[in-house]
């Protein structure tokens, strides 16, 4: 916590025109060395924040800082930032070790100095003997590694990537995905990646920060995220889930469903109207009389790995379950859930908020425990 | 059925061709002429080319002709990239329709037109009619050529890979010289032998702006034909012809290499 973040962003705004801001006081702090993912639907401002970063565009109000220093009208070209473009932007009339080389060449490195950094950039991504190639002859991942290699050459503090596997195909995806995360390990070169494949940012990510519609709705690391998402929009996105309307009868205590179950959340008034969040692989599929919850099932679809089976209580509430066993449609069964598997979400809580509970309520959780 | 028809329009294009194509060979052909006139073929002979080699007059006009189509097309070239950059820097869509009109509309209007108010302008500037007053308006007619031969390459760029030349340290001039001029290269060329022709053959807009004492070939040529006949032009016009068909050449093989897609697209 004492170390200082290498990027800040202070209540940063941005709009266009006369539109609705594109970002909307968005704050954060990124660390030295860590792997960052921006996560969001389409069009919620994740290319925009890239671009702030990278100094293609200048922030409506607000700072942004590179190690505590204010970088709001520094140049692109004096930022020792470099990204990864989503359509790679790789110079056509240019080969592969021209490509690269672009940066050094800028900066007037020596031949030989050039040589052997353009060679090493180059097998770090696995493209060893690449140099005399025309980019108009790489395939698609190739591309990609090119663009990568280009900017590591430089040695930049940051590396931004803006969803630079959205264009791949899944197991080249899968493929790329370990080594971009391995790549990240071995330079230690801070990298903030965008996607809006909540998948891949979960895989990859040391911290993620889920947007929508220019505001920052959470940040943490996957499994916070995933475990204790703070809203139903980020329940939602990231991974399937179950979401139902609740009441808060009183600390540890949610009703549901028509019943009232045990949990672990506590904070809340008493008697409020709350959301909880059950993830599908959570649930256990019993019989009618070991279940929490009583459904019936309305539909079953074969993944591969495990059925996924959707159900309905008897308040009407839609389930989804995830089960290695198969039943039969219209079939009473049980759903089994522990209170640990009941996550519950305040309505409309703010990011700060929901920290300033757990924290509040994490010392005694601590000392229970 | 459709066999005959399409052979029916193979004809008619050959016709068609043919007497577009006649009159230009009807002229190749006599100026190998040892006759002297153009109605009856006596003998094959190189006399009027060389005489037109010791015509020192005539060898004068075709310099200042080339010079001031090299001269011309490289101004115009530089002034209509610059032109094409500075369109496509407006972010507003309709200022750019309404600058790429203004270009075309320069195009498109008659040659008679600019000449005369080229002349109006230059009369009334005191600028001296001669060398300068033609250089001046074959550059001012090449530049919207250039700039349509330009933009659409420009705009095909993707924005981001001046971004990425950013990124990478470039300053806005490095951006220029080693990623937007590179790319847009073929459209310069394209546009550089297009301002070239035009200005190699321009007679309507030379015509109003020469001087005594200047001309170039197509003025001269037509001053030539109106004093009456001599198998001189006749070469003169083989030699501009052969000399436009190569320029044409090279600028289809430029084009197609810059191109490939676009011309496996057509065929
Ligand atoms: N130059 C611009 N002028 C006007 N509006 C813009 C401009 N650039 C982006 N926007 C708007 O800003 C919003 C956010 O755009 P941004 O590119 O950051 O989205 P994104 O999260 O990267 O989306 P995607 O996942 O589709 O790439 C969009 O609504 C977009 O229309
Ligand atoms: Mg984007």
């Amino acid at each position: 916590m004492a170390k200082k973040p290498i990027i800040q962003f202070n209540h940063v705004m941005k709009q266009f025109d006369d539109d609705a801001p594109v970002l909307d006081h968005v704050s954060f702090e990124i660390e030295k060395g860590k792997f960052y993912t921006l996560l969001g639907p389409s069009g919620c401002g994740k290319t925009t924040i890239l671009r702030l970063i990278a100094g293609f565009t200048e922030a409506t109000s607000g700072d942004i800082l590179f190690e505590g220093k204010k970088i709001n009208h520094v140049p692109a070209n004096k930022r020792p930032i470099n990204t990864v473009f989503q359509d790679y932007a790789l110079f056509p009339h240019l080969n592969v070790y021209e490509n690269v080389a672009f940066g050094l060449r800028i900066k007037k490195v020596k031949k030989a100095d050039m040589d052997a950094k353009v060679k090493e950039a180059l097998s770090f991504v696995n493209l060893k003997g690449y140099e005399n190639r025309e980019i108009a002859g790489m395939s698609g991942g190739q591309k990609q590694r090119v663009a990568i290699a280009r900017a590591i050459v430089n040695e930049p503090a940051i590396i931004l990537l803006d969803e630079p596997l959205s264009a791949l195909d899944l197991k080249l995806r899968y493929q790329m995905q370990y080594e971009l995360r391995e790549l990240q390990r071995r330079l230690g070169i801070t990298f903030i990646f965008v996607t809006h494949d909540q998948e891949e940012a979960l895989a990859m990510s040391d911290e993620i920060f889920v947007l929508n519609k220019g505001k920052i709705q959470q940040s943490g690391t996957p499994n916070d995220i995933y475990d204790e998402p703070i809203n139903r929009f980020v329940a939602d996105f990231i991974g399937e889930s179950n979401i139902i309307r609740a009441t808060m009868i009183k600390d540890f205590l949610v009703e549901f469903a028509g019943k009232q179950f045990e949990c672990v959340d506590q904070g809340m008034d008493p008697n409020e109207a709350v959301e909880i969040v059950i993830r599908p692989e959570d649930m256990e599929i019993t019989s009618v009389e070991q279940g929490s919850i009583l459904v019936t099932v309305q539909a079953q679809l074969f993944r591969g790995v495990h059925y996924e089976i959707t159900c309905m209580d008897d308040a009407q509430n839609t389930w989804l379950v995830q089960s290695t066993k198969k039943v039969n449609i219209g079939e009473k069964i049980g759903l089994r859930f522990t209170p640990e598997d009941i996550h519950v979400m305040r309505l409309n809580e703010s990011e700060e908020d929901f920290d300033r509970r757990l924290d509040a309520y994490g010392e005694d959780e601590n000392n229970a425990k | 059925m459709e066999k005959k028809s399409s052979s029916l329009a193979n004809l008619f294009l050959l016709f068609i061709f043919f007497i577009l194509y006649a009159p230009i060979f009807y002229l190749i052909f006599y100026s190998f002429n040892s006759g002297g006139t153009m109605s009856h073929f006596e003998g094959f002979t190189f006399d009027w080319y060389r005489e037109l080699l010791h015509d020192t007059r005539l060898l004068i006009i075709v310099l200042n002709t080339v010079v001031i189509a090299l001269l011309s097309a490289l101004i115009a070239t530089i002034t209509g990239v610059l032109g094409a950059i500075g369109i496509r820097s407006y972010k507003r869509r309709q200022t750019r329709n309404t600058l790429l009109s203004l270009n075309n509309i320069l195009i498109v209007s008659p040659d008679v037109i600019m000449g005369a108010s080229f002349l109006i302008l230059f009369t009334m500037a005191g600028v001296r009619l001669g060398f300068y007053s033609v250089l001046l308006s074959h550059v001012a007619f090449s530049i919207p050529i250039v700039v349509l031969m330009v933009l659409p390459k420009l705009m095909e760029m993707s924005s981001s890979l001046e971004d990425a030349a950013r990124d990478l340290g470039a300053s806005h001039w490095n951006v220029l010289t080693k990623v937007t001029l590179p790319y847009i290269a073929p459209g310069i060329f394209a546009g550089f032998f297009m301002a070239l022709t035009y200005s190699l053959d321009d007679f309507a807009v030379t015509f109003f702006v020469t001087g005594n004492g200047f001309s170039t070939l197509s003025v001269e040529i037509y001053s030539l034909a109106r004093r009456g006949v001599s198998l001189n032009i006749n070469a003169l016009s083989t030699l501009m012809f052969v000399i436009t068909v190569i320029f044409v050449v090279v600028y289809y093989y430029l084009a197609s290499r810059s191109g490939t897609k676009g011309a496996n697209l057509r065929r």
